[in-house]
């Protein structure tokens, strides 16, 4: 660092030695502010509702919900209080409708990009569907669908697809003019140029869409499980609401948000790693 | 010598085939502002295998349209066009496309960008991959085959879009104002670089620009067009003897050739005396 280099000059160690350690402290609260003031917030919460004799089934101790949350990965992997059942049912749910969207998406982009006449056969048709609060369709879908996974798949994959669609038509459409002038002059086949140039020069719409998708996914494997199914974090959270455990429907929350930061990270690092050479690619990073 | 492998065809003087045959070319286009536009009209012309034609004109006088007819990217609206007999849609006619911008893919390294026809054709990997090499070596791009094209400068991107036009053994190498984007210092270099490599692979070279300077010197015959409806008001042939160097700028038959175009352009040294 180049405040060290200052610091501590090599001609005067007795003094340096005094001025090291203030810099440390500093430099630690500088790069690790975050975590730290949430720690704070933390023990503060916890002073303050234990002081203020706040009930726990209004609002929980941090305590109450990290306990619970340990209560929750303590248990047997079959077991329905714990976290795993439920946690692969709605990773199996998410997951689903993340890869059924985004390749709905991708290849309807392509579609509705490539023929003027799919653009306006489809375009109206998605522009309203996109219109509807899509999680109103929940209970309709338990109807048609049943309780299982299907209902939820099927939710997911409406609320994903749309955002890699239009990712990947705004991508697609974007591609230089020149680099398809250089695959007509070759005489490539529209699959060629598909393949090795339109596909590769909207990868970063693609992506943009892709991480949007991954948050819906979720959200819409949970609200499925809501409105009806017999396991998910989904089930896992009504079911402790009814009984007033809200320790531990917090926890089954936090489970969630850090499942979602996780999947963000993962799909920002694919990105970077598939687009080391798109511009953008390192400026989003972090957020 | 590796040029061996580079060279698709010898190209003797006395055999020459006629690599591009244009009669009567007629563009007609629709636009929106102003209806039917007459882009190209009477356009004819031969060039021989082997030849190396420059086209000059002013902005907007089709002579970009005139290269993507050429290249079957745009066809044109009545005449005739042949390249080395064929149609240019023909699927066995191979043509190289070099644009002003180097328009390499950046997921693509050097040797793959050369490549990216190969693809495109399905071409044998392994000769391909050596032609590339061999390309590259010419290019005085080996020891970056491995690099990702943000890596390079300007000329080194064009030099590598030069390597990639070349690598299928096209038939016809066009060339949109390949070093309007480059410095004026570049600009020679990379002149005496398409010079050197043009000696080696005998390819018949298309080329346009809006420097009449470059036209002379690097062109067997320039091409001069008038503004649109673009027609070819004459046919310059340059007679300096090969390789130039950029002294042959300062001779009296350069001077002429440069003078000559000028005034089929209005740029006469009469009507704007400080023009280029």
């Amino acid at each position: 660092m180049p405040t060290d280099a200052i610091a501590t000059p090599a001609a005067d160690p007795v003094p340096a030695a005094h001025a090291v350690r203030p810099h440390r402290v500093r430099n630690f609260l500088d790069r690790h502010i975050a975590p730290v003031s949430f720690v704070i917030l933390l023990i503060l919460l916890e002073i303050f509702i234990r002081y203020a004799r706040i009930p726990e089934y209004i609002l929980p101790a941090p305590s109450k919900i990290i306990w619970a949350l340990y209560a929750g990965f303590a248990t047997p992997l079959h077991s329905y209080n714990g976290f795993y059942v439920h946690l692969a049912a709605t990773g199996i749910s998410a997951g689903s409708s993340f890869v059924g969207g985004a390749l709905l998406g991708i290849a309807m982009g392509a579609l509705v990009v490539r023929s003027a006449f799919a653009m306006r056969l489809f375009y109206p048709y998605i522009i309203s569907l996109q219109s509807v609060p899509k999680v109103a369709l929940a209970p309709l879908f338990t109807v048609w669908f049943g309780l299982g996974f299907e209902s939820k798949v099927i939710l997911g994959i409406l609320l994903t697809f749309f955002p890699v669609l239009v990712n990947t038509a705004a991508g697609l459409a974007g591609v230089d003019r020149d680099r398809l002038e250089l695959m007509a002059s070759m005489k490539a086949t529209p699959w060629q140029t598909f393949r090795l140039v339109q596909l590769p020069s909207a990868l970063p719409f693609v992506f943009a869409g892709l991480e949007l998708a991954a948050i819906s996914a979720i959200l819409g494997a949970v609200v499925g499980e809501f409105v009806g199914g017999e396991a998910g974090m989904g089930v896992l959270i009504l079911n402790r609401n009814a009984s007033l455990d809200i320790p531990g429907s917090m926890a089954a929350l936090v489970v969630l948000a850090i499942i979602g930061i996780a999947v963000q990270k993962l799909i920002a690092y694919i990105r970077r790693r598939a687009l080391f050479w798109s511009p953008g690619s390192k400026g989003a990073e972090g957020l | 010598m590796s040029t061996s492998t580079i060279v698709g065809s010898p190209a003797p003087e006395a055999t020459a085939r006629t690599a591009i045959r244009v009669r009567d070319l007629d563009k007609t286009y629709s636009s929106h502002r102003e209806g039917a536009v007459n882009a190209l009209t009477a356009i004819n012309f031969e060039a021989r295998e082997g030849e190396f034609i420059c086209v000059v004109g002013p902005s907007g006088c089709g002579k970009s349209t005139l290269l993507k007819i050429i290249a079957g990217i745009v066809s044109a609206t009545a005449g005739e066009l042949t390249i080395n007999g064929a149609a240019p849609t023909d699927a066995a006619t191979r043509i190289g496309l070099v644009f002003q911008a180097p328009v390499l893919l950046p997921w693509r390294t050097v040797l793959e960008n050369t490549l990216l026809p190969a693809d495109v054709y399905g071409l044998d990997r392994k000769a391909s991959e050596k032609r590339a090499l061999d390309l590259l070596k010419m290019a005085g791009l080996d020891g970056f085959a491995h690099s990702y094209p943000s890596e390079l400068s300007g000329g080194m991107q064009q030099r590598c879009s030069i390597t990639r036009a070349l690598l299928p053994d096209p038939a016809l190498l066009l060339m949109d104002e390949p070093f309007g984007a480059l410095d004026a210092m570049t600009r020679d270099t990379m002149n005496l670089e398409l010079q050197r490599i043009w000696l080696e692979s005998h390819k018949t070279v298309f080329l346009i620009t809006h420097s009449i300077p470059e036209a002379v010197f690097l062109a067997d015959r320039v091409l001069v067009m008038s503004p649109r409806p673009g027609r070819i008001l004459d046919e310059v042939k340059i007679n300096l003897s090969r390789p130039r160097d950029l002294d042959v700028t300062l001779t009296p038959e350069f001077a002429a050739a440069v003078k000559r175009i000028r005034r089929h352009l209005g740029l006469g040294e009469r009507e704007r005396p400080y023009a280029d």
